[in-house]
């Protein structure tokens, strides 16, 4: 049972495991379909228990449970140390790595250049912002900023923060769990 | 010398109709490096000047090019007038240059000013706060979160892509930063 464990465990935290449970199936004499039965089990499981916050789980309901599916005590006490315990941040962090999200910014580069003169005009002496941003889904994007369009976005910037802050005050004291 | 060329040029100008209405027309086109007139504007103004094809052409690149002169240098409408006159153009028709120039020509400087050369420029801004409740790995969030779309001209506004950005309270505050930086680099411009 301990392999089959830590397996699962390794799975949720988003590790690859198909070693593991090639060892697995090679050293036990389960047949593939308890396996697979067990395996799948025990991830989902441990997955719907981990997707409710901490703040409104408590310890000894999931041990009523866990009794009520008639799992045996020691296993209980293994998934309850695993759901509680300090190994939880860890699939926590992966489950918000695989979440599905838009593009976040992941590295934004800028210069601000002044354009002394052209080809149209002899002192033009007029500043502009080039900005690069790159984002989480590997696309690059380089584009010219001019200065009213760079007042706008730091404007709406500051307005997207400000109600953010509104949201976040309000919010959190109306909707309780 | 280019104003030798001109001076040639307005010599062999026949007409003497209304040569500052040709003018203003040019200014409000002075932006776009091909021709200001499409064909049955040119027809018309044939017509309306009594010219044939090829004097008529001569005529609007005269003017275009006094115009792109006068940009080039920033002239004010006066000196634009003593240049003119110093080159022989005849004094009517540099009182109407001098005229559209003292209507349009500011404008028209910054809208060359503002002409940018490269590829992408940033056009809209548009944004939407979201409040994350619950997603599939994990239940009761309660997260906000803020999508930004930017919309980037390619090549003269020939197609509009919407480049979508998320930012979580941290991120964007970070971001807020970075363009705080920037406009402290602006102010000290000025």
């Amino acid at each position: 049972f301990a392999f089959l464990f830590t397996v699962t465990v390794n799975a949720l935290e988003g590790k690859d495991c198909k070693e593991s449970v090639k060892l697995i199936a090679e050293s036990t004499n389960l047949s593939e379909e308890q396996l697979a039965f067990l395996i799948s089990g025990m991830y989902t499981l441990l997955r719907e228990a981990l997707r409710l916050p901490l703040s409104t789980f408590k310890q000894e309901v999931f041990k009523e449970d866990l009794k009520e599916l008639r799992i045996p005590e020691d296993f209980i006490v293994d998934f309850s140390s695993i759901v509680f315990g300090n190994r939880r941040p860890a699939s926590e962090g992966a489950a918000r790595i695989q979440g599905s999200r838009l593009p976040t910014v992941q590295d934004f580069k800028w210069r601000v250049d002044v354009a002394i003169s052209t080809s149209s005009l002899a002192r033009a002496l007029q500043p502009s912002i080039l900005m690069m941003m790159k984002l989480s889904d590997g696309t690059a994007h380089r584009f010219e900023v001019p200065v009213a369009k760079f007042q706008e976005l730091r404007y709406n910037v500051a307005l997207i923060l400000k109600e953010m802050n509104d949201l976040e005050k309000r919010s959190i004291l109306k909707i309780q769990d | 010398m280019a104003w030798s060329w001109l001076s040639a040029a307005t010599r062999e100008q026949k007409g003497s109709a209304g040569p500052g209405e040709a003018e203003e027309f040019h200014t409000t086109h002075a932006s776009e490096a091909e021709s200001s007139f499409s064909e049955e504007e040119e027809e018309k103004l044939q017509i309306a000047f009594s010219l044939e094809k090829q004097d008529l052409h001569l005529v609007l690149e005269t003017i275009s090019f006094i115009l792109e002169q006068a940009v080039y240098h920033n002239l004010k409408p006066a000196s634009l007038q003593q240049q003119l006159q110093s080159i022989h153009l005849d004094q009517d028709k540099a009182e109407a240059f001098a005229s559209a120039w003292a209507a349009a020509g500011q404008d028209t400087i910054e809208k060359f000013r503002q002409r940018v050369l490269t590829p992408q420029k940033l056009e809209t801004i548009g944004w939407q706060l979201n409040l994350r409740m619950a997603e599939s790995m994990q239940a009761k969030l309660k997260s906000p979160r803020a999508v930004l779309e930017l919309g980037v001209s390619n090549e003269d506004s020939k197609n509009l892509t919407k480049v979508f950005v998320e930012f979580s309270h941290q991120e964007l505050f970070e971001f807020y930063n970075k363009l705080e930086t920037i406009q402290a680099q602006l102010d000290s411009l000025t």
